[in-house]
């Protein structure tokens, strides 16, 4: 029953996709100052709150992980974060392009802009950690998770009192309701992706635990079997 | 509005005399040029919109093919290493 | 949470392991009568104001880490003033704040690789822990030496920027708010590198990857630090609103970090055999 539950939500995301590309480009109007490079928001902006919401929920699993040893909370923590990764890769990716037809800049020092790349650092660096750390740095690792959940806010702010000192762009004003309407079926779609990568990644990843303890279980009483013969 | 001007200057062109063109009334030269600029720009905008677009739609969901390929890939390389040790508990 | 596992054999092995410590300070700790008090402020305090002395009585004694991040902060220094000698001088009260916090972040790095060698080549931090001292004050007590060290290198670096460059006159002709700022920016600093640090000494000898972790968690703090900097250099009336933010951020940060430190080090509740990246390397390890 578990295993269909990513298949499903790939399935979902199968239908809603077309659905939501049709609604943004066929049934929504075009953004009067920005034109059509607005239409880049309605995947956009869903990314970056996924890519919150699996920031928080890294640093959440993390947490979980220390307190209780859990093997599910730290699969969790582990996925959430490389899928924080891959979505503040795209939003990191989309931002400059939209800024690059709207602004006619890339990169314009914009708070979200910075804090979102300070976000996506420390992320990467917890990759980096759980993928290279030595023995004992999955602790590490979840201490570095817990630690970039709670920047989450503190980056935004601090980003926003340094950006006093730079000149302001005006990103999104007051868009109309008939716009935000369109963004829901495209929000669907990513977070029905999202979730299915994420249960596989989880399941994966508790794969890979049972894994390694089943390999090091096989060499110790291979091992022990070796010392037993010695012995004798 | 425009177009529909400029729809009506067209045709008024051929029904004059032989090789000899008469003003269009209505819109002056000025003004065509003017609009013509203006739908080039508006055709130039449109079509680096649509660029920007398509790269933006595109990076979010090859970003999500080639994570899901990654995903794919390592699920293959658990399967073998589980094949590995259940070889191995046979043997040994 | 932090009560557990306090052995009472403190003295004899604080002689043992020849770490100065008084031995009245530990007894008084151990005791089943002053133990409940341990949550209390003023002994976890006094813990780790003894951890600390007798960190940095021994480093007094061959100053190798005072040394070597002093002259580290002096190397840096000639780098900045090489590189940013020709700025116009009205990009230097930009700049200042930047190369101030830069400083700050390299040398404290550099102190940070080093301030758990010594427990980790003579393995002392294991016996560390097994001592009846409260898990947190270990924390305060090496965030007090790491944060001293890395105040000696700000206090080396505020005078010569304010020397090399006109701009930063403020740093030295208001004392009292530079050293505030100073304080608070390298207690936030201090405060995660601190943590992280340990983590990565108790775990085999991959100190590479603190700057790889600390940069990118300390941002904020240091954003906050630039912009009050600035703010200082500018006689903005708003420095002291700054300040107090970089304080909320201290708070928050020597809270999380001292919160985490006990199950970064131990494990949290129950201690597993090893983690998953263990597993997986010696696995690799015995495959290759």
């Amino acid at each position: 029953m578990k295993r269909y539950i990513p298949v499903a939500l790939f399935a979902l995301a199968a239908f809603v996709t077309p659905y939501s590309v049709n609604r943004v480009f066929l049934h929504t109007g075009i953004e009067r100052k920005m034109g059509t490079v607005q239409k880049i928001f309605y995947f956009h902006v869903p990314l970056a709150w996924i890519m919150m919401a699996l920031a928080v929920t890294c640093g959440i699993a993390a947490m979980i992980q220390l307190r209780r040893q859990s093997r599910l909370a730290e699969a969790t923590s582990i996925a959430a974060g490389e899928l924080v990764l891959i979505t503040g890769l795209g939003v990191l990716i989309t931002g400059p392009i939209w800024g690059h037809a709207t602004w006619g800049r890339a990169w314009t020092w914009d708070a979200r802009q910075v804090s979102t790349g300070l976000l996506w650092l420390i992320f990467a660096a917890f990759v980096l950690l759980r993928r290279y750390g030595a023995g004992g740095s999955d602790r590490l690792a979840a201490a570095l998770a817990i630690f970039g959940a709670i920047d989450v806010p503190i980056i935004y702010y601090a980003v926003k009192i340094w950006k006093t000192t730079h000149p302001t762009t005006d990103v999104v004003g007051s868009l109309p309701p008939q716009m935000w309407n369109a963004l829901w079926p495209c929000l669907i779609a990513l977070v029905a992706m999202s979730i299915g990568l994420l249960l596989v990644r989880i399941r994966q990843e508790q794969g890979a635990m049972a894994l390694d303890d089943a390999w090091i279980a096989f060499d110790e009483r291979g091992a022990g079997k070796r010392g037993e013969v010695g012995d004798a | 509005m425009l177009s529909f001007g400029l729809k009506s200057a067209a045709e008024a062109a051929p029904n004059t005399g032989e090789d000899q063109y008469e003003p269009v009334t209505g819109l002056d030269q000025a003004t065509v040029q003017c609009v013509r600029a203006c739908e080039a720009e508006a055709a130039a905008k449109t079509a680096s919109d649509y660029s920007h677009v398509v790269w933006a739609y595109g990076v979010i969901w090859s970003l999500f093919a080639i994570y899901g390929v990654t995903l794919w890939r390592r699920g293959q390389a658990q399967r073998a290493d589980l094949d590995a040790l259940r070889r191995r508990v046979e043997r040994g | 949470m932090t009560g557990r596992a306090r052995i009472p054999i403190a003295s004899g092995l604080a002689r043992r392991e020849g770490l100065g410590f008084h031995s009245g300070g530990f007894a008084a700790a151990a005791s089943p009568a002053r133990s409940c008090y341990n949550r209390a402020v003023v002994p976890l305090l006094r813990q780790a104001w003894l951890l600390a002395r007798n960190d940095l009585r021994q480093e007094l004694r061959d100053l190798e880490l005072v040394l070597t991040a002093a002259f580290f902060t002096v190397v840096v220094l000639v780098m900045f003033a090489l590189a940013f000698a020709a700025l116009p001088a009205s990009a230097h009260v930009l700049a200042v704040p930047g190369m101030l916090w830069l400083g700050v972040a390299f040398a404290g790095a550099l102190t940070l690789t080093r301030i758990f060698d010594r427990e980790r080549e003579a393995d002392t931090l294991r016996a560390l822990l097994t001592w009846p001292v409260d898990r947190v004050a270990i924390y305060f007590g090496k965030l007090l030496v790491s944060l001293s060290i890395v105040l000696g290198c700000g206090a080396l670096l505020m005078p010569a920027l304010a020397l090399l460059f006109p701009a930063a006159q403020a740093l030295v002709a208001r004392p009292l708010e530079s050293a505030l700022l100073l304080l608070l920016g390298s207690l936030a600093y201090c405060a995660v590198g601190t943590l992280f640090a340990a983590g990565l000494a108790t775990a085999s000898g991959k100190n590479v990857l603190i700057s790889v972790i600390l940069y990118p968690l300390t941002s904020p703090a240091l954003i906050f630090a630039l912009v009050s900097t600035r703010a200082l250099l500018e006689d903005h009336p708003q420095f002291p609103t700054y300040l107090g933010q970089l304080a909320a951020v201290d708070a928050v940060v020597v809270v999380l970090g001292a919160w985490l430190f006990e199950p970064v080090l131990l494990g949290g509740a129950r201690k597993p055999a090893a983690g998953p990246s263990s597993r997986t390397r010696s696995r690799r390890g015995e495959a290759t």
